[in-house]
């Protein structure tokens, strides 16, 4: 761990992106305690410039507090970032490595299903799919889980492919360990490492999807979302420019962090890149 | 005697309306183009009255009326009109020479065909409008003869091209029309000719050289564009790109902002044969709205002022009734009901609720419902929102719901599976028209859409419903409408929000554009360009 933490440190700008999302992460908790009203509360006069009328960004339309949005709109972003990752990578290791593994027919069964979500464009997927599901919290980490688990499988199965004609892994084999227990305990904690560098870019990328919905109005519309706040913010951007420029910011900023961490994980990670300086 | 009107100074009148606007004489020729948004379904107004339809048949289609700004009529494939004095026979005099785009002579056949074939079976509101029609008889080739079951005064107010369109017989006789080819290839008598319809970019219409109304049209053509961008419509509007656009084509927060530049003015003129209140409907079979407290508390919670301030951008007049108060004109319209106020009094919202026995619990909760709203874009989304906070203040929580327009229409209208739906409803010229669907027991349709979705019925209402369509006398229509406003504002099976005002914003270089009670939903017959 204290070795990993030397190499981790070694590239500035993943630091950089920790200390960012590790502020993310704060505001996210301290949102109720920062604004213990509801953020959709009409807090007073709509459309004040940020500094007016006591709104540090400034409010919206209704009169809604871009700051306040802001702040619980983080806990959203990450919640679904993480939550569609986390479906997404279960999903995508679950099928590689059996298919990895297997091969076969299992293989092609897997990898053909596998194309044929990838053939279909992301993002046009997820919105078809939150259409078909009301738009809710839930049918949005579905859909973002649906179109992001075949990276993640193509990934493992390559991962199985290239380890399980491994010697340790012929040894599991002779000392009669069970298929299950040879992938779960013996390859899988092998190909970790890649797993968690395209989860942490996938939360980004989740952020990032979840707030495109939003933007077409197909969020939740009961859940402070920072896309909320822009796709509201989007028919005002000449009158009152600061309601959908923030949240764009703190999106810009979030994707931003994650993504320095990712490429960091994956400097730290890979064996082979660890003494690029 | 028999009550005769003859219409033939109403001419005239138009006439000098047209010609008092400006110093300078029309100029004929230019292209004209305008926003149709969204793209239509189609241009068969006589099968849906979907608006974007509206914004492009009746310039091809003719009524047998058209109506001036103060809703009086004026005449067009009718040239007058007579009503028996039972009220049960109207005899249109229909105008001669008047030939249909393909060149086939207009009759008395193709109004025949068009009421009892056409409007009084497939259009969404003609079997309303209409429904008192027995038969029509067609001595000759000008006249038409409505034989009415029962006097139906609104009928005269339903004639427009947008309204009731006259379709040629000979092109839909023998056929379902539903699924004729007319729909995408439209052939009326009106000022335009259908020319072209480039699916997702535009549909042009050219200069009808044989139009009846000698000299007219000025215009060589009219281009309607589709641009589903809000803000690619703002821009296009602004560089002179497009010349018109209405219902709502510029958003409200532009539209103010063009209001203020040289060259481009904005009107809430033209819409008074439509309309339009924004409401909420209610369950009323199930609870908690199955008590009528509850929906009085809602009228009361909501602060209409601020709606329309912050979401319509001051355009909008807090509802006051069932009826707009556009109806104060045919004196239908009553003041001083209970429950309509402007702004918000949660107290005695809240007083209501207690009284009721819904009680709060101990988060300060009286009642739960899921608030569907309608899909039609991002207003009625903050109105939602401002809804669930104001309703909230009250303990009346909500959860929003936001569905696409099929599964919208099919959840309230065909499903019944709604507790609380905003919604707006046009309440057209006369209430028999626009109104009476929302309330009476017989416009329960399961699976139509825009009728009583509610399921609110009172016999006493019916009765005078009923009563009210078929009162000739002004005085006591009034009596009976205001009888029918006093149950409605007790009862509440619908909360009316505010009298909508839609926006139209033009170019200056446009002029006589809204000579018709209709607006956009007009001919255009008489508009020039100013070069």
């Amino acid at each position: 761990m204290a070795s990993f933490w030397k190499l981790y440190r070694r590239n500035y700008s993943a630091v950089l992106g920790l200390v960012i999302l590790a502020l993310v992460i704060v505001v996210a908790f301290a949102a109720p305690l920062m604004y213990p009203d509801d953020p959709f509360r009409l807090a007073g006069k709509s459309m004040s410039p940020p500094g007016e009328a006591g709104f540090l960004l400034g409010s919206d339309s209704l009169g809604r507090d871009v700051a306040a949005g802001i702040a619980h709109g983080a806990k959203t972003s990450l919640l679904i970032g993480l939550l569609a990752t986390l479906v997404a990578v279960v999903a995508g290791v679950f099928m590689g490595a059996l298919a990895g593994y297997y091969g076969g027919w299992v293989d092609d069964l897997l990898m053909r299903t596998t194309e044929m979500f990838q053939t279909i464009p992301s993002f046009i997927f997820a919105i078809l799919l939150v259409a078909i599901m009301k738009p809710s919290i839930e049918s949005i980490v579905i859909a973002i889980a649906v179109v992001s688990w075949p990276a993640v499988a193509r990934l493992v199965r390559g991962e199985f492919l290239s380890l399980k004609n491994r010697e340790f892994v012929q040894a599991g084999h002779t000392l009669g360990m069970s298929d299950a227990r040879i992938i779960l305990a013996e390859i899988l904690p092998n190909c970790l490492s890649p797993i968690i560098v395209i989860g942490s870019l996938m939360v980004a990328t989740a952020i990032l999807i979840e707030s495109g919905l939003a933007f077409l109005g197909l969020g939740d519309p009961n859940i402070m979302s920072w896309g909320f706040q822009i796709g509201a913010g989007r028919t005002l951007l000449r009158s009152a420019w600061w309601v959908c420029t923030f949240p764009g910011i703190a999106i810009l900023i979030t994707v931003l962090a994650i993504n320095l961490v990712g490429e960091g994980l994956n400097d730290a990670l890979n064996p082979r890149l660890r003494e690029r300086s | 005697m028999s009550v005769s009107k003859w219409i033939g100074g109403a001419v005239v009148a138009v006439g000098l309306l047209a010609g008092g606007q400006t110093a300078t004489a029309q100029e004929a020729g230019g292209t004209f183009v305008y926003i149709v948004q969204p793209e239509p379904p189609s241009l068969a107004s006589y099968l849906s009255t979907s608006g974007p339809i509206g914004l492009v048949a009746p310039k091809i289609y003719d009524g047998l009326f058209d109506y001036d700004n103060d809703l009086n009529i004026v005449p067009a494939l009718a040239e007058s009109y007579e009503v028996s004095n039972d009220g049960k026979t109207v005899t249109f005099n229909l105008r001669q020479g008047v030939s249909w785009h393909d060149g086939e002579p207009f009759t008395s056949a193709d109004v025949q065909f068009t009421v009892m074939e056409v409007l009084k079976k497939v259009h969404p509101r003609g079997p309303n409008s209409f429904r008192e029609v027995t038969s029509i008889d067609t001595p000759d080739a000008h006249t038409a003869i409505f034989n009415l079951e029962n006097p139906a005064p609104y009928m005269l107010r339903a004639l427009s091209g947008y309204e009731s369109p006259i379709v040629p017989k000979h092109l839909l006789e023998g056929q379902d029309p539903r699924s004729a080819p007319l729909a995408n290839n439209p052939v009326g008598t009106g000022a335009y000719k259908f020319v072209e319809w480039k699916k997702g970019q535009y549909v042009r219409l050219d200069k009808n050289e044989n139009y009846w109304r000698p000299g007219l049209p000025y215009l060589d053509r009219i281009v309607g564009r589709f641009i589903p961008d809000a803000s690619t419509r703002t821009a296009a509007m602004e560089n002179g790109e497009v010349m018109y656009g209405a219902y709502g084509a510029i958003p409200n927060i532009d539209a103010v902002r063009l209001r203020d530049m040289d060259g481009i003015s904005v009107t809430t003129d033209g819409y008074s044969m439509i309309n339009p209140m924004s409401l909420i409907e209610f369950d009323t079979t199930e609870a908690p709205f199955d008590n009528p407290a509850i929906r009085q508390a809602i009228s009361m919670a909501l602060d209409r002022e601020f709606l329309i301030e912050n979401i319509w951008f001051g355009y909008g007049k807090p509802a006051t009734s069932a009826l707009s108060t556009n109806f104060s004109a045919t004196g239908l319209y009553k003041e001083g009901l209970p429950n309509y106020p402007a702004n918000a009094d949660i107290e005695a919202a809240k007083a209501l609720l207690d009284e009721a026995g819904f009680k709060p619990d101990s988060d300060g909760v009286r009642a739960k419902a899921v608030l569907d709203l309608i899909p039609y874009g991002e207003d009625w989304r903050r109105a939602g929102e401002y809804m669930k906070q104001a309703l909230g203040d009250v303990g009346i929580e909500l959860e929003l719901r936001y569905e696409d327009v099929p599964t919208w229409l099919k959840r309230v209208y065909a499903d019944y599976d709604f507790a609380m739906n905003v919604n707006y409803f046009y309440q057209l010229p006369d209430p028999v028209l626009g109104v009476h669907r929302h309330y009476g027991t017989d416009q329960i349709r399961q699976g139509t859409h825009f009728v009583n979705s509610t399921r609110y019925s009172n016999p006493k209402l019916d009765s005078l419903l009923a009563a009210g369509a078929m009162e000739a006398d002004a005085a006591k229509r009034s009596e009976i409408y205001g009888d029918i406003q006093k149950i409605l504002a007790e009862d509440m099976p619908v909360v009316n929000l505010f009298e909508m005002q839609f926006l139209t914003v033009y170019n200056d270089k446009l002029k006589d554009h809204a000579t018709s009670a209709l607006g956009a939903y007009g001919p255009f017959e008489r508009a020039w360009l100013a070069q």
